[in-house]
């Protein structure tokens, strides 16, 4: 195996699956990080952004010109999804939440069933067959992937170091009675957050679907190697979540050579479960819940 | 929420439950369990068309018995065995049916035949359980399949490429009962016939990526890749990836990959090198009356395990005329109306059949799956076509031996 | 209308809800009464129901088996290799957060799942175990089900009475002050984590007997019976909608979400056909909302958990 090959079937897929992990991973930890508890219905919000962009999509729209819509509806729907069953738990235990986002996430699902159906879709029909940049073999929709992927990390740092609301949500990740005493709004944040993360959501569930396929379980099935993700990069930290989803995105790629190929869903686990044993604040020090 | 709210919300629904469906003395009703959710949930929907088109037919034919109308009642099995079970004692009890088509997942067909229908002496056809362990079921002779087990399909499939000059390949299996069943038994057979299996590894589904174990088996230096999967689910992901990367010329499936909705989202043009086995039945008259039927019911004629659900409903329904709605005889009449010798009655026949039936004479139903001559543990063997992508859907060029 | 018919399924259904109520009852230990947020209950469900399969059923062919071994044996080893397999996970796991403990078990659970389903050799893989004895099952149908559910009510019984005897114990009591204030009961000098690690045991011991109970009610198990869907999160709605923290909510529970989940079914079977099929997708929907609504509503469950003294403050 020479190694461009395994740069180019064992690491590039590796990469642009990290990537999207690293998408919704951002989200995953923004939840932790700001709201403390751990969001189960962030893969099914996933698999509604990508639905959406899909309606989209049928209605004649190109698929990227599709995804800011996506991603604008989906933060509408976390705004509403926490208002009307989050919001009310806020002084309770925070299991009492993740709870809620369980059921959260079986409404979701359930409803891109009764809608959408039950089988595969794609964005666009026909294969695509790669470009070569210096013997690297990349396609288009995964060049825009990694493009986007950039894209939004810059652009959420720079807002969560610069901007207001970036540093009032920071505040309040910090401390949040700090942060109401020195005159934020919490609620206000919390709201920001959410359409934030439903954004991210709709961005990493498209991005699943333009460079694979769309079912109802999609968002589902990448749950947990996302959180596994959040945790690995360190609770908290956006670039904590990027890496950790380069991480266990190649790490599953690479799995294969070491386990039978239907493990390759166990990667994520064992990495969570070995993170969390030897160094439970994340490769980047994060916080520890 | 109070105790008597509760009390009463679930009185309410027992009690609904126990009015809910009027029934006509001379109706009777066939319990269809099909996988409506779960991992094979994609294909259900046209399974329980199929179904329900023999039905129809035999509605619009003339009745079951003395001109009673067949009612379908339809459950949700999940294919996991605690809905299954669930589903099918309440077809058993509650609606009273004397036959089962269905569930269409194997571990569903073993639950439910050993704890429901086995017990309650509930005729069971699947449609799709290929798993040999049915095989193996105490079953009193009441429980079927129109499709045979993975057993055979494998086998012949081997021995087509074989013959098709076709020496070494690479195997893509999904990890469950169906393509597993279906790589073990074409590996040996193939490695039987002095094959070579240059890779060989089961994946599961769900993931986003397959292109490393794909590009892992593609070095094995086999030029054909053999993906037991469904084309409506991961086999797609396979396929699709497989294309894009190169990774191989040539790519062959069993009848879970000869899927419509596969052929509209890669493009037939890209599917030149894509052939397909699926069960076919010698009369290939009854395929073609299914085929006309399911269409104009504006189904999808290549639809996974559509014939066999057809099949196993019109068998069912040709049973019971037979034993005269005698739930102890309908094994026995299951066998009479399926096996040669006999007038042969074809897809769609009911008129002819119930005619004869009631002459006493003997038929001997030819379907659109198979001929479906049982043996004595209720399995079928099989006869394949092997088919090439042609327009939208598919077409067969050969035979399988 | 059938009377016997409905009865049968009545028993049927008494059935399904005795085996949900023993793993209802393993969580209640975990959760209600200790705090241990377990979303990996298929996990010790799937471990109890394999090794009394493994052990109990007749031979096959490229599958370890074929020991023939009597019930009894089959189902004190589904308990004891459950609470085997608990025992690890609990020593490296309850130390998280209940946050990470539920990621955990449920990355653990979905780790058993996998190695169920590839090793071939030990579990039959996708195959499945079959050939499995079902006491009383040369019975005919329906006194055969009346059988099995006698077994399963007693068993259900004498877990009920035994932990309901823990929890009045001072043990019970412990468990509940290490839950409520795990600083203030170690700096009494209770022995936290090893009490933590028992019950975490104890419960999964449940959880495996539950299994053993359901292989042989089917004389089979395949691994689709450890979707995530049916043996976990059912359960904790169970849970929850029965109050968590008292046993006979937990059984209670059991007893409603499983009814709705049954007899709802009856129901979209009424509905043209177009739409049936439509109806089963939105029976998740309904779990899901009744979840809400009992977090909304009644987050202590239909029977909360008893308090002798202070008001509940969880």
């Amino acid at each position: 195996m020479s190694f461009m090959d395994f740069l180019n079937f064992h690491i590039v897929p590796g990469v642009v699956l990290g990537s999207i992990y690293a998408v919704g991973a951002i989200g995953i930890t923004l939840v932790f990080g700001i709201l403390r508890f751990s969001h189960f219905a962030h893969g099914d919000m996933a698999t509604l952004g990508a639905f959406v962009a899909l309606a989209l999509v049928t209605a004649g729209l190109t698929p990227w010109a599709a995804l800011p819509i996506a991603m604008a509806a989906v933060a509408v729907v976390a705004i509403v999804v926490d208002k009307l069953f989050y919001d009310y738990l806020k002084a309770r235990p925070k299991i009492m939440t993740v709870m809620a986002s369980l059921g959260v996430a079986l409404m979701l699902r359930a409803v891109v069933q009764v809608v959408f159906g039950v089988d595969p879709r794609t964005y666009a029909s026909g294969i695509v067959r790669p470009d070569e940049y210096f013997g690297i073999l990349l396609r288009d929709r995964e060049l825009y992937t990694l493009a986007a992927v950039v894209a939004i990390v810059i652009g959420l740092t720079l807002f969560l170091r610069h901007s207001r609301w970036g540093k009032a949500m920071r505040a309040m990740s910090d401390n949040p009675d700090l942060a109401r005493l020195s005159g934020v709004d919490n609620r206000k944040v919390t709201m920001l957050t959410w359409a934030i993360v439903g954004a991210l959501c709709a961005a990493s569930g498209f991005m699943l679907g333009i460079n694979n396929e769309l079912h109802s379980m999609m968002g589902w099935q990448v749950l947990l190697p996302m959180f596994a993700a959040a945790i690995l990069g360190g609770v908290g930290r956006v670039e904590g979540a990027v890496l950790g989803g380069l991480v266990v995105g190649i790490a599953e790629e690479l799995s294969i050579f070491i386990l039978p190929a239907q493990y390759k869903a166990a990667t994520a686990f064992a990495l969570l479960l070995l993170i969390l044993l030897v160094r439970p604040r994340g490769l980047l020090n994060g916080k520890v819940l | 929420m109070k105790k008597r709210t509760v009390a009463a919300v679930v009185g309410a629904m027992l009690g609904a439950a126990v009015v809910a469906a009027p029934a006509h003395a001379q109706d009777v009703k066939l319990g269809l369990m099909a996988a409506i959710s779960g991992p094979i949930a994609a294909l259900a929907p046209p399974m329980a068309a199929a179904s329900k088109l023999a039905v129809a037919h035999v509605n619009e034919q003339g009745g079951i018995l003395k001109g009673g109308k067949l009612e379908v009642v339809l459950g949700d099995s999940a294919c996991n065995p605690q809905n299954a079970t669930d589903v099918a004692t309440k077809a058993v009890n509650i609606d009273r049916v004397i036959a089962v088509v269905g569930p269409a997942c194997s571990g569903a067909v073993l639950a439910s035949a050993n704890s429901v229908t086995i017990p309650a002496g509930v005729l069971m056809i699947t449609p799709s359980g290929t798993s040999p362990e049915i095989t193996k079921l105490k079953d009193k002779d009441l429980v079927y399949r129109t499709l045979p087990s993975d057993d055979y399909q494998g086998r012949a499939l081997a021995r087509t490429l074989k013959a098709r000059g076709i020496a070494k390949v690479a195997v893509a299996y999904l990890n469950n009962d169906y393509g597993k069943g279906l790589a073990e038994s074409f590996k040996s057979e193939f490695e039987a016939n002095g094959g070579t299996i240059a890779g060989y590894s089961g994946h599961e589904e769900g993931k986003a990526s397959y292109r490393s174990e794909l590009a892992t088996l593609a070095r094995g230096g086999a030029d054909t890749l053999v993906i037991f999967d469904y084309g409506d689910g991961t086999g797609l992901s396979i396929l699709r990836q497989s294309l894009e990367n190169n990774f191989f010329k040539t790519f062959v499936g069993a009848d879970g990959m000869k899927s419509e909705g596969l052929v509209k989202a890669i493009g037939a043009a890209n599917l030149g090198g894509f052939f397909v086995s699926a069960p076919v039945g010698e009369a290939s008259a009854s395929l073609d009356n299914f085929n006309k039927a399911f269409k104009a019911a504006g189904e999808n004629i290549d639809a996974v395990f559509a014939t066999t659900s057809y099949d196993a409903a019109f068998l069912a329904a040709l049973a019971i005329e037979k034993a005269g709605g005698d739930k102890t005889k309908l094994a026995e009449s299951l066998r009479a109306v399926a096996s040669a010798p006999g007038e042969p009655i074809l897809a769609g026949e009911w008129a002819k059949a119930k005619k004869l039936i009631a002459e006493g004479k003997d038929i001997d139903y030819k379907g659109a799956g198979g001929d479906h001559e049982f043996d004595a543990a209720g399995d079928v063997p099989g006869n394949y076509a092997f088919f090439k992508v042609s327009g939208t859907g598919y077409e067969s060029i050969a035979d399988m031996k | 209308m059938d009377l016997l018919g409905l009865a049968n399924y009545a028993v049927f259904m008494a059935i399904l809800i005795g085996i949900y109520a023993l793993l209802a009852l393993g969580l209640n230990i975990q959760w209600g009464f200790t705090g241990l947020f377990n979303a990996g209950i298929a996990g010790f469900f799937a471990v109890g129901a394999y090794t009394s399969a493994i052990l109990t059923s007749l031979p096959a062919t490229g599958r370890l088996g074929g020991y023939e071994l009597p019930l009894v044996v089959g189902w004190l080893a589904a308990m004891a290799a459950a609470a085997l397999i608990a025992w690890p996970i609990g020593k490296i796991c309850l130390r998280f957060r209940s946050d990470y403990l539920a990621i955990a078990t449920i990355g653990i659970a979905e780790i058993i799942r996998l190695v169920i389903r590839t090793e071939g050799w030990l579990t039959g893989g996708v195959r499945g175990v079959t050939g499995v004895p079902r006491p009383f099952g040369e019975l005919d149908y329906m006194p055969s089900q009346i059988a099995y559910l006698a077994i399963v009510a007693t068993l259900v019984l004498i877990a009920y009475l035994l932990v309901e005897r823990q929890v009045k114990a001072p043990w019970g009591r412990m468990m509940r002050a290490i839950r409520d204030n795990e600083l203030a009961a170690a700096a009494m000098g209770k022995q936290v984590e090893a009490r933590r690690l028992q019950a975490f045991v104890f419960g999964s011991a449940l959880m495996g007997l539950a299994g053993a109970l359901f292989v042989h009610f089917n004389r089979s198990i395949t691994p689709e019976a450890i979707d995530p869907m049916i043996a976990t999160f059912l359960i904790w709605i169970m849970l929850i909608l029965g109050g968590s923290g008292n046993n006979r909510g937990a059984i209670l529970g059991a007893a409603v979400i499983w009814i709705i989940w049954s007899v709802s079914e009856l129901l979209t079977d009424r509905l043209p056909t177009e739409v049936a099929v439509q109806a089963k997708y939105a029976r998740v929907f309904i779990i899901g909302l009744t979840l809400q609504l009992v977090l909304r509503f009644r987050p202590e469950g239909i029977l909360p958990e008893r308090q002798a003294g202070s008001p509940p403050h969880r």
